[in-house]
């Protein structure tokens, strides 16, 4: 006898955000691009391509770039560990706020792909053979992976479980 | 899920009477205060409008120069797919599918499934049809991203400035244009069709 695939649940989500966390390690810890200009050649992670940005005076573009490759990843997988730790109990408190939490990771998610469209954009570009070219390496590869893993949780979260056991409003239809 | 009659809210399941909402004007959920429904800022036409403008942008897009890098008198000229094109020869194929599918494929598909959601009243499709684009426009707008390919080729100009000489060709501009009408499109565009005054059980509107 089969059972039906139920993709919307807290399991799912819970596995979804577990793999995504671990997938950010390799992500944080393994270079993302590899470049090379004029015999100058540098290896960057996430952290330190932000870093660098940061040294070179483009500040504005390194707290993009920190906050949608580091930041954004962590947020989302802390909202989304609390919503489903929150999620455990019989009646969730507060659910307007976890409604608001879940609400605010769903939309910030998409920034975080910022970091891959910038590696594929790079790579595709700067190719001038020895005198300037950039490489994506295997990091770039673990951090969309963790991205996506993000977004599947956050899609396999179903908000509609923290209402449950609320009384729907008076005025709703029958 | 909600009754079919009833305009459902997406975050805590509750069911509300459709209602009529004019320029401005929102439906918010009662139990969770979600935003449900906008009126239509720029008329009921505007989510097809700006849907079909989007489609007609992508061609230009696709096909003109993106941004030309220039470097000790070498010039390279770049694609909007010319990134995708790179990352699969080095054999990251899935990251390359990937970007193709956010900053290409999908946004297309989107777009077209918001236009086709206002074909079938004037072609007299089934009834359901509408339901099912605006769910597969539901679903895709969560993985479709032009905008932030944009930002990412807006950083890596600023990042570019001093190793090479960069030049931003038309597609660039047209793709800009086309990730706007994207979000116009899916801004204007109501999962429920207009629907005659109700009770008092409509959503609220601040």
């Amino acid at each position: 006898m089969s059972r039906s695939f139920q993709f919307k649940s807290n399991t799912n989500a819970a596995a979804l955000a577990l793999a995504a966390a671990v997938m950010l390690v390799p992500a944080n810890l393994l270079p993302v691009l590899d470049t090379q200009t004029s015999g100058d050649n540098r290896s960057d992670t996430i952290f330190s391509g932000a870093a660098a940005l940061w040294h070179n005076g483009l500040w504005a573009i390194a707290v993009i770039v920190f906050t949608a490759s580091i930041v954004i990843p962590v947020l989302k997988l802390a909202g989304l560990g609390w919503l489903l730790l929150a999620m455990r109990r019989p009646n969730p408190a507060n659910p307007g706020r976890l409604t608001r939490i879940y609400a605010a990771i769903d939309f910030i998610g998409r920034w975080s792909m910022l970091d891959v469209f910038l590696a594929a954009f790079l790579t595709g570009l700067i190719r001038f053979g020895e005198f300037s070219t950039v490489v994506a390496r295997e990091g770039i590869v673990a951090f969309a992976a963790a991205v996506v893993l993000t977004v599947l949780a956050t899609q396999a979260f179903d908000p509609k479980a923290i209402w449950r056991n609320e009384p729907a409003p008076a005025h709703s239809p029958p | 899920m909600g009754n079919p009659a009833h305009l459902t809210c997406h975050l805590c399941g509750q069911d509300h009477l459709p209602a009529p909402l004019v320029t401005g004007e929102m439906a918010l959920c009662a139990r969770c205060g979600a935003v449900m429904e906008k009126g239509a800022r720029f008329g009921p036409d505007a989510a097809f409008a700006f849907s079909v403008t989007g489609l007609v942008l992508a061609v230009p897009a696709a096909l003109l120069p993106f941004i030309s890098a220039g470097k000790l008198g070498n010039e390279r000229m770049s694609h909007l797919l010319t990134g995708v094109g790179a990352l699969w020869d080095n054999g990251m194929r899935m990251l390359a599918l990937l970007v193709l599918l956010c900053g290409c494929i999908l946004p297309v598909v989107l777009l077209a499934a918001i236009a086709l959601a206002h074909v079938p009243e004037c072609l007299g499709w089934r009834p359901g049809a509408r339901a099912e684009l605006a769910r597969v426009v539901r679903t895709l707008e969560h993985a479709c991203i032009p905008e932030v390919q944009v930002l990412a080729v807006l950083v890596a100009l600023m990042k570019l400035g001093s190793v090479v000489e960069v030049t931003i060709g038309p597609a660039f501009w047209f793709y800009c244009a086309m990730a706007l009408a994207a979000i116009m499109a899916q801004q204007s565009f109501n999962l429920e069709p207009p629907v005659p005054p109700s009770g008092p059980d409509a959503p609220q509107s601040p």
